[in-house]
């Protein structure tokens, strides 16, 4: 009886200093590791960064804004068309004409607030808006896409082809816009966007021209390296008078281009029928057909200004 | 009654190893290079890190996409396109102190750590040196040291290279409490 007592007590020490060993041996190879895992909570549903390079693509805006204190200046260029009757060696395939040449500041107010200012050739346009980041994609798809909402006003303040534009309040256009735009993965990002018109006087001034159309755009971005992008651009616009006008013929807008990134500039080199670079211009009066050959060279500059006081270095 | 105690003290020996670990949950990390254009200055303040002065395991983290710059686009770049955030959310390390300094006293003590540094998922083994400070019972660590972006494949285009230096200057700060 003592005896297996004893023997019992022997093993029981025995096992107990095994566990006792195991338990040392794991605490040094994985207590490190656990309390770094219970330490480090995962961050979830952080908001998506770099949906698309810049606050443009071709014809569209993107859901990006400018972040506070920073201005972003844009030079936006159209050549004449590629081919068709404008075209062709004459003109060195387009680049001896300008159809558009936009040049705008946004600035950010906060960082999902941006007033945008630009000055168009293609009817002398002005333009003045706000842009609002109003919901950003989170990481984890608590919310699946961004949605930015503009809203800006187009001036045309010279003589236009018509004398109905004399009176001042005839040359004012106001456009609404909702833009819904989710990064896929880091190469792919797409986005809709339906917006609202409004002119003032139908522009063109033709018998039977809506003043108001709807239009929806659809647009994407495919980066093929770090730095570069294939970008596609479409637009819509929901006007039967457009569908059926034979004389002047209307077209949509599509745009194809490259992106590319360069640290403080984003460039974008494409291709495109829509002759203006404003939504004013395109949406009411794209009359060019890439069938046609009535296509032209386009790029947009993209560079980004920071006003943010630097804090003092620690080093 | 026999069986009672013995089983008590093996529990008590087991339970020993818990002793002599501490925390952090708030690291100060930051990153500095100077360059010709404009100079990378950001910092984190929510690394985290586990010291075990039994064993010597001292280990760090933090997350990429915590790293505040002054710039929004450089911060932007900074996790889009070097650092890569959404692939590889953390920076860390991993290893082992070379010194036991004797942490009953005030002091400041120089110590080395043996291990490996994960940066864009890159392992590199190192060997980083810091201070150790002991003031009343509050442990702090500190380090300064050198990463080089080619070591861990953080690609700097050619077109941006001026901006960007090669070395990055890491600084880490941490105040540590026992944990419990």
């Amino acid at each position: 009886m003592i005896m297996k007592k004893s023997v019992l007590l022997i093993a029981l020490l025995f096992s107990a200093g095994l566990l006792k060993a195991q338990t040392a041996k794991t605490d040094s190879a994985t207590s490190t590791d656990s309390l770094m895992k219970m330490l480090n909570v995962p961050q979830k549903g952080e908001p998506v960064i770099a949906t698309f390079k810049a606050t443009r693509l071709i014809l569209s805006q993107t859901t990006e804004t400018v972040k506070k204190n920073e201005l972003n200046f844009l030079v936006i260029h159209r050549f004449g068309d590629i081919g068709g009757s404008n075209g062709g060696g004459k003109t060195l395939w387009g680049l001896d004409n300008s159809s558009d040449i936009y040049i705008g500041f946004e600035y950010g107010l906060i960082d999902n607030l941006n007033i945008d200012f630009g000055r168009s050739k293609f009817e002398q346009l002005l333009e003045l808006g706000l842009k609002y980041n109003i919901l950003h994609q989170k990481t984890d798809d608590s919310m699946p896409v961004a949605v930015t909402l503009i809203g800006k006003t187009g001036f045309k303040p010279y003589h236009v082809n018509t004398t109905v534009f004399d009176y001042y309040a005839n040359r004012f256009s106001y456009l609404a816009q909702a833009v819904f735009a989710r990064k896929f993965s880091r190469a792919l990002s797409l986005q809709v966007s339906p917006m609202y018109l409004i002119n003032n006087v139908p522009y063109p001034f033709i018998a039977g021209n809506e003043k108001n159309i709807f239009a929806l755009s659809a647009a994407g971005r495919l980066k093929f390296s770090k730095r570069m992008g294939l970008v596609l651009d479409y637009v819509h616009p929901f006007s039967s008078f457009r569908n059926n006008s034979i004389n002047p013929k209307f077209y949509n807008g599509l745009g194809v281009g490259i992106e590319i990134e360069t640290g403080g500039h984003v460039f974008t080199i494409n291709f495109s029928n829509a002759q203006a670079i404003s939504e004013f211009n395109y949406i009411n009066d794209t009359e060019s057909s890439w069938g046609k050959g009535q296509f032209r060279l386009g790029f947009t500059i993209s560079r980004i200004f920071d006003f943010n006081r630097k804090h003092k270095s620690n080093y | 009654m026999k069986y009672i105690a013995v089983i008590l003290l093996a529990w008590f020996t087991v339970n020993q190893a818990g002793k002599g670990i501490y925390v952090c949950k708030n690291a100060a990390v930051s990153l500095y290079s100077k360059a010709p254009i404009e100079d990378i200055d950001a910092r984190s303040d929510i690394g985290t890190s586990v010291l075990n002065i039994a064993n010597g395991d001292v280990a760090f983290s933090v997350p990429i996409r915590s790293f505040k710059f002054d710039k929004a686009l450089m911060q932007e770049h900074f996790n889009e396109n070097y650092l890569e955030s959404d692939k590889y959310p953390q920076a860390s390390f991993k290893g082992k102190l070379t010194e036991k300094p004797d942490l009953t006293r005030n002091g400041t003590y120089p110590v080395t750590a043996t291990g490996v540094f994960e940066v864009h998922g890159v392992k590199q083994n190192r060997s980083i040196t810091g201070k150790l400070m002991v003031a009343n019972g509050a442990i702090s660590l500190t380090s300064e040291f050198m990463v080089a972006c080619k070591d861990h494949r953080i690609e700097i285009p050619t077109l941006v290279f001026q901006n960007i230096a090669e070395n990055i200057k890491i600084k880490v700060t941490a105040a540590y409490i026992p944990y419990k």
